[in-house]
């Protein structure tokens, strides 16, 4: 009898582990590959139900890492979520997981990210950000603060594009902000967003500890340690165990319905922050950037967007599950529509 | 008088966006209707209202479909290319024209008829005079031409389904232009259209529309797609089709349509499709080949199946959107950096439309990769005969995809690149089956589909594919070959040349010569496209381009002794193929004058 502990569907972790990082010692992304394995065994999702998506950079290998028991396709620089959208379409079923960089995401990719909120992509979409372009040695990435210093080189003058924010803007259903090295806010939110239908956008902060971790950079370990401010304690309570091992907590606190039927718990910290008003996430983001700190929790929800599929009115089935006479129009209708031509 | 029956060109010239297209449609298919041979091309302007548009009707018992090379009848509605319309004709052209322009014709050499058609049209409707004014010259036409009176009616009756306003309003224009004609021109035309007998199963459609049934039919799943002319007629007639062809038991839509934010996310739609097991298709023309490039050499190296249609039109860069060439060949046989090499079907004819715009998702399927259609803006947009589509004879292929463990496991040491039947394609596995999962790639990656830099693989894999796409030559549709006895002159071509090729021939073989044709319809080129070359003695390809694109694929991929048997005869001005204009470039390089 194995001693190892089982989730809701039986499966060990080790079901949900992948191949060894080749990422640098202590990369906040691999951080951040455990909470992914974590979140998708504590919350039972069955692994070959799952689609890794990701497209290029340090980020973007990390899916060789975990999660060796689904498909995956690591596409091309900043177009994951065209290629997200195009599965997506022709099977609605997949559970879609993808993992971005800021260089991806903000800049090269910038215009994908955008038009996948726009259509409410039915996916979680993490972004690993450090500020810097890991793979070709250490330029800034278009998220680095102004005033922000990387290990080597001049300090960064221009204005950043703030990911959450842009987000809310457009309408995003799901917008959370959290940080590597907090590994209890990070798997509370990453699972809730797993438990949302719709697109779940998670930006992590994630320390690059080879061009980017000394102490004048805004994304460094101890920076942002430093400027963490928590909108509020999360703790993910699952649809099929309510009485998970979540104290009640003494102060106020909300609770936020997931489409699966978990429930997400925000503790109030500070002051009260309600994840459904674009204005109240905008302040706390604008306001945060102001002081030189980081925003963390869940800055904005919003349950009741179609999906991208749900707006096309696709029939039930995947579409790749159609058999071929669903597919192929008959023969008789080929008579019928050259008939049509010839008398019209 | 020598009388030309059903042999001659008419140009319409108008300005864009005054609705002559509807006039000139109703002209095109009351001849059709009476059975005569007959094409007709709109040269458009890129611009919703005001640019200068030229619609070609040319009505040829020999069946010629090209414009023709000489205007005979000119019709004059378009104020800004008045003077050089004029100054275009030969003498004795005839010229009807809106003397409404109040513009002078001075030409004592043609045949001049005047008709205050806005005037007149006012009479009919103050607000709609401008768009009527286009039907008097359908009148103008029916009277010295002597189209028949049913054909016209029923081919207004169909360009203005169900709007019995309309109908009856175009109708009294027509016949008032006609009843002026009759009482103010004293001419009797030796231009006659003569009725012919007219095969019952025929109808006119545009290529576009014939692509878009095929992909229908072919079990299109998803389309993205992103406007550019002249494709988007390709997207917009599977959208406008799939509903009224197929159903879903609940209702629901079988085909995802997404209008992409820009052609390399429709690429990359396509590739997801695939990826998962779909039937995904984008249609674009030059510029988004372009910027889908990249995701092409994915398609190509990490081998996911896909269709992406170019309609071609007039490049470099922005070019001329709205003429057509055939200028896009080389990019797309060899799309995206690196080593590539795609599978492009290329129709000459409506019916093949159809059919490869079905075959292509078998293809895919089957060889695990991206295939184009090529069409152009001449046969994609303009109209052309078909005696009806036919039906898939072949059930789908859906290519070697593993979907249960059993099939697994009668693969030993299976690898999603592993070529265990020789042919150089290997068995994939789609996501959410739980069968083998692995993280594709674009990087380099083994037989297992592992990250790998190690030279031995990367270059066994670079083999593979490359054996994998040459095994798909004879595969493909075989090229259409007419043959000569004398196998004295071959001529090789493609694509819309099929319209303007008879008239060449006709027009070479009149000057003694003996030519063979044949038509290339895929690339890698068939075996037999090298047989037909190996037994002629010269060889033309014929192109509508600038640098004789399938020739330089030709000199790349021939053995070497075939080389000195092919010459290049390419030409392009945006137009759509002239016989004599080919017809002259060809005698010019057979008698070896330089060009």
């Amino acid at each position: 009898m194995s001693i190892l502990k089982l989730n809701v569907i039986n499966l060990e972790k080790s079901e949900y582990t992948g191949g060894k990082s080749s990422l640098c010692p202590g990369c906040g992304h691999d951080q951040i590959s455990n909470v992914i394995i974590q979140a998708a065994w504590e919350n039972g999702i069955n692994p070959e139900g799952i689609a890794k998506m990701s497209g290029i950079g340090c980020s973007s290998k990390t899916p060789a890492y975990f999660l060796g028991k689904s498909h995956g396709f690591n596409t091309v620089h900043g177009r994951m979520p065209s290629v997200t959208t195009g599965a997506n379409m022709v099977n609605k079923d997949l559970s879609f997981l993808a993992v971005s960089g800021d260089g991806d995401t903000a800049s090269i990719g910038i215009g994908q990210f955008i038009h996948a909120i726009r259509r409410n992509l039915d996916m979680v979409y993490i972004i690993e950000n450090n500020g810097v372009y890991g793979l070709t040695k250490g330029q800034y990435s278009a998220t680095v603060e102004r005033g922000s210093k990387k290990k080597k080189g001049a300090m960064n003058e221009q204005a950043p594009i703030d990911l959450c924010a842009m987000a809310v803007n457009l309408g995003c259903s799901f917008v959370a902000r959290s940080f590597s090295g907090s590994k209890k806010q990070l798997t509370a939110l990453l699972r809730a967003a797993m438990s949302h239908k719709g697109m779940a956008i998670i930006d992590v902060i994630s320390p690059c500890v080879t061009f980017a971790n000394n102490d004048e950079s805004y994304k460094s370990y101890n920076y942002v340690k430093a400027n963490d401010e928590v909108l509020h304690i999360v703790d993910y309570i699952a649809h099929f165990s309510p009485i998970e091992a979540v104290e009640v907590p003494a102060g106020e606190f909300k609770e936020i319905k997931l489409f699966d039927g978990s429930t997400l718990r925000l503790e109030t910290v500070g002051n009260e922050h309600d994840p459904t008003d674009t204005v109240a996430a905008l302040r706390a983001i604008h306001e945060a950037d102001k002081e030189g700190r980081h925003v963390t929790g869940l800055l904005y929800y919003n349950p009741d967007k179609k999906t991208a599929t749900e707006t096309l009115g696709l029939t039930k089935t995947p579409l790749m599950a159609l058999s071929e006479s669903e597919l192929r129009p008959s023969k008789e209708s080929l008579v019928q529509l050259n008939d049509g031509f010839r008398t019209n | 008088m020598t009388l030309r029956v059903n042999d001659f060109t008419i140009n319409i010239s108008t300005a864009n966006g005054t609705g002559s297209q509807s006039a000139n449609l109703i002209i095109l298919h009351s001849m059709y209707e009476m059975g005569v041979p007959v094409s007709g091309k709109n040269l458009f302007p890129s611009n919703i209202s005001g640019l200068p548009t030229w619609f070609i009707i040319r009505a040829s018992d020999a069946g010629y479909q090209a414009p023709g090379d000489y205007t005979h009848i000119q019709v004059m509605m378009n104020k800004d290319t008045w003077e050089k319309d004029l100054n275009n004709l030969e003498p004795g052209t005839i010229i009807i024209y809106n003397q409404d322009l109040k513009l002078p014709v001075e030409r004592d050499d043609c045949v001049v008829l005047p008709m205050p058609m806005t005037k007149m049209a006012r009479s009919i409707s103050p607000k709609m005079a401008k768009l009527m004014a286009n039907m008097y010259y359908v009148g103008a036409l029916a009277h010295i031409l002597k189209i028949d009176e049913g054909a016209i009616k029923s081919a207004v009756s169909n360009q203005f389904g169900g709007k019995e306003k309309a109908i009856e309003w175009n109708l009294q224009a027509i016949a008032e232009g006609k009843a002026f004609a009759e009482e103010n021109w004293d001419y009797e035309s030796e231009y006659l259209i003569e009725a012919r007998e007219k095969n019952p199963n025929t109808y006119l459609i545009e290529g576009n529309e014939a692509t878009a049934l095929g992909a229908i039919y072919g079990g299109i799943n998803m389309l993205s797609w992103y406007p550019i002319t002249p494709s988007s007629s390709v997207a917009e007639s599977v959208i406008s089709w799939i509903p009224k062809l197929r159903e879903a038991e609940d209702g629901g839509a079988t085909c995802a349509v997404v209008q992409a934010e820009d052609e390399l996310a429709a690429a990359g739609m396509v590739l997801g499709a695939g990826w998962a097991g779909g039937r995904g298709m984008t249609c674009t023309s030059g510029p988004g080949i372009s910027l889908m490039s990249e995701f092409i050499g994915l398609f190509y190296f990490s081998e996911v199946p896909g269709v992406i249609w170019d309609i071609n039109r007039v490049g470099p860069s922005t070019g001329l959107p709205t003429r057509t060439q055939q200028g896009d060949l080389s990019m797309l046989y060899e799309a995206s950096h690196g080593d590539t090499q795609h599978i492009v079907l290329i129709p000459g004819t409506v019916d093949e439309c159809f059919e490869f715009g079905w075959r292509a998702f078998d293809y895919a399927d089957r060889f695990q990769t991206m295939v184009f259609g090529f069409g152009d803006l001449d046969l994609g947009m303009n109209r052309w005969s078909t005696a009806g589509f036919e039906y898939p004879d072949i059930p789908m292929d859906r290519g070697k995809v593993i979907r249960s463990q059993e099939q697994m496991d009668a693969i030993t040491n299976y690898g999603r690149y592993r070529d265990v039947d020789g042919d150089g394609i290997a068995y994939r596995t789609l996501p959410g089956s739980g069968l083998d999962p692995i993280l594709y790639r674009g990087t380099g990656h083994d037989e297992d589909g592992i990250y790998s830099e190690d030279p031995q693989v990367y270059l066994a894999t670079m083999e593979r594919l490359k054996r994998k796409i040459n095994g798909a030559r004879d595969l493909l549709p075989a090229p259409i070959i007419r043959e000569e006895k004398e196998k004295n002159i071959g001529i090789i071509f493609y694509g819309s040349m099929e319209n303007t090729i008879v008239e060449i021939d006709d027009m070479l073989e009149e000057t003694g010569l003996s030519v063979s044709t044949c038509r290339v319809r895929a690339l890698p080129y068939h075996s037999e496209v090298e047989s037909f070359i190996q037994e002629h003695e010269k060889i033309i390809v014929l192109e509508i381009n600038r640098d004789g694109q399938l020739f330089g694929i030709l000199r790349k991929e021939l053995p070497a002794h075939l080389l000195t048997k092919i010459q290049s005869v390419a030409y392009s001005d945006g137009l759509p193929a002239r016989a004599r204009i080919y017809t002259d470039l060809i005698l010019k390089t057979l008698n070896g004058v330089k060009l």
